[in-house]
């Protein structure tokens, strides 16, 4: 999704869980300077092809517009916690260890 | 599958009372922000007093969670490795058991699995896409310091990704080393002998090394950080900047940086780039330039090489790359990594050394000899590299043959004599005793680059017949090794 300063506004996610958006800046008609992107304080993560790429709230999106970037979203995310599915049982946690390590004898109280 | 903070922590539990001779947990000084404890793990086999060290952090910031994972992995299969003799296989790159043998009975291995408990428990409770630490910065709405920007090296120095703002994701936070999380980590490198070290993020499949603020340069000592001002909350005021670095310490970052991308890419294929941190984008304050840094702010300290790994490939969205569903094998080619820093941290000479003379008057010797004169031209540099290519095969063959051991000892106890006294020449039967060490132990690697390192060495002994060792030595700093790997 590719925005235009005249479409700016992007949906905010609710208080509790408000939306990030995943996004590329580039210099835009206005010729802005991409290394000024870092005076604006954004959560810049890598990029494969070098652009500049960022994690940044619909305030910080419609930020960059304000001043003349074009902005590339390619995705938004709602502030949530870790999937619970991607987090390892605490028993499943220790027999991956006692598996690891079976057949070592053990050294505790000698 | 990610681990929480409490089963990373549990796991070190578990491994220090199983296994005390082999693991011990200890309390870092300072709580977390919000009071949780902070743990390093030391791994190592065998007795003896303190050794060479490597530190590995893992859980810098937040969100990148599976490098903790991979760190406490490491430990289990280093260890397991250790105690059955069995190699560790990780896709297509086999780590001989002998391999790991030397790296744990010549090395301390300090493991800071997760260095920010607050961040990776409030990733997985609140927010995934946390990155900084849970300070609650006052009089503002915003929470968090970044941690790999509040190491004192240009601290505050807002050059690229640094703010001085509390609520962007790169804040550097109040002062240097305002945060507990960053401080146990310079009281590791403070009370205990840390000789390489790896901070370990995601993503991007990258290995970082100093600098990460400016372009490097080997011509120019006095562009050096500590002539700039720090917490100035703006960039480097001079146009252009280029940091020092010692000619011989950027070819050590770089050669010890592709032998971690070659033991990377054996695993599946996947070829990281190793380059100066700026590469990836400029920023200050970090922990892996911190640590390289130390020596240079202050003479006294130890000198620790600094890597940053960033593990893992973008795969189109942030949340993926930093947590992909199954991390298993991003860890995998990780863990090769951090065990090719761990060999290339192994120093030949000193272990030979502490093991067969009485003081450390040897080892100095050659130091001297590696540092004040093998240093200075591009060619001994070449030669100091293949040296740091082939000790670590080397010693794994020495450590099993107790006369080649023995051998080997002589030779550096030769030498250090030779060096001692300039009207010594190296003799015909010196230069027998060289050239049959350095024929078995061609003769014994399965390992084509070290054979013709080898060969390389042996060729070159014949003509330094009748010398000096500065004699020696003047005539290597002449001529570069003909075969340069990388």
């Amino acid at each position: 999704m590719r925005m235009a300063r005249t479409s700016r506004k992007a949906p905010a996610g609710t208080d509790d869980h408000p939306l990030r958006f995943e996004a590329t800046v580039h210099a835009g008609p206005r010729a802005r300077a991409l290394a000024r992107v870092a005076d604006l304080d954004l959560d810049r993560v890598p990029d494969p092809r070098g652009d500049v790429r960022v994690l940044v709230s619909a305030d910080e999106l419609a930020r960059l517009l304000d001043d003349g970037y074009e902005v590339h979203v390619h995705g938004a995310l709602r502030q949530a916690p870790l999937d619970p599915g991607l987090v390892l049982d605490d028993d499943e946690a220790v027999r991956w260890l006692e598996e690891m390590v079976e057949g070592i004898p053990r050294e505790e109280g000698s | 599958m990610y681990r929480t903070v409490a089963q990373l922590d549990s796991l070190g539990n578990l491994l220090a009372t199983w296994f005390p001779s082999y693991f011990t947990r200890i309390a870092l000084p300072e709580q977390s922000v919000e009071g949780r404890t902070v743990y390093a793990l030391r791994l190592r086999a065998g007795g003896g007093d303190e050794r060479r060290g490597v530190l590995l952090v893992g859980g810098t910031h937040a969100r990148e969670l599976m490098n903790p994972d991979a760190i406490i992995e490491l430990a289990v299969d280093l260890f397991v490795s250790h105690a059955n003799g069995t190699d560790i296989v990780y896709g297509g790159k086999r780590w001989a058991a002998s391999d790991i043998r030397l790296i744990l009975e010549s090395l301390d291995l300090w493991l800071v699995p997760c260095m920010n408990p607050d961040g990776r428990n409030h990733c997985m409770t609140t927010d995934a896409m946390w990155r900084k630490n849970r300070r609650d910065n006052p009089r503002t709405t915003c929470d968090g310091v970044d941690l790999n920007r509040n190491f004192a090296v240009l601290w505050g120095v807002t050059q690229g990704q640094t703010s001085c703002s509390p609520c962007s994701d790169v804040f550097a936070g109040p002062s240097a080393f305002s945060e507990p999380e960053t401080r146990n980590i310079k009281h590791l490198l403070d009370t205990r002998r840390i000789d390489c070290f790896a901070d370990v993020h995601s993503f991007s499949e990258l290995i970082l090394w100093p600098w990460g603020h400016a372009p490097s340069q080997t011509t120019d000592p006095s562009k050096r950080f500590t002539t700039l001002a720090d917490g100035t909350c703006a960039p480097i005021p001079q146009a252009g900047y280029q940091e020092y670095i010692a000619a011989r310490d950027r070819q050590r970052f770089e050669t010890v940086g592709l032998r971690i991308r070659d033991a990377i890419a054996a695993v599946r294929g996947r070829v990281y780039v190793s380059e100066p941190g700026i590469g990836l984008y400029a920023t200050t304050g970090t922990q892996s330039d911190y640590v390289y840094s130390r020596h240079i702010a202050d003479p006294a300290l130890r000198k620790t090489y600094g890597f940053t790994f960033e593990t893992g490939p973008s795969t189109g969205s942030a949340q993926d790359s930093f947590q992909p569903a199954d991390p298993t094998l991003v860890k995998r080619d990780a863990k090769s990594g951090m065990i090719a820093l761990m060999q290339q941290c192994v120093c030949a000479i000193e272990l030979i050394g502490a093991r067969f003379f009485d003081t450390d008057a040897e080892v100095d010797q050659l130091r001297a000899v590696r540092d004040e004169l093998l240093a200075t031209t591009e060619a001994g540099r070449r030669w100091i590299a293949l040296f740091e290519r082939v000790q670590g095969p080397v010693l794994t063959t020495l450590m099993g043959d107790e006369e080649l051991m023995t051998d080997a000892a002589g030779l550096i106890g030769r030498a250090a004599e030779l060096g001692g006294n300039q009207r010594k020449r190296l003799t015909e039967k010196d230069i027998g005793r060289a050239v049959r060490l350095a024929r078995t132990l061609s003769e014994r690697t399965e390992d084509a680059e070290v054979r013709l390192d080898l060969e390389e060495v042996e060729a070159k002994l014949g003509g330094l017949r009748g010398k000096s060792l500065s004699g020696a030595v003047e005539q290597i700093m002449r001529e570069k090794p003909r075969k340069m790997w990388h």
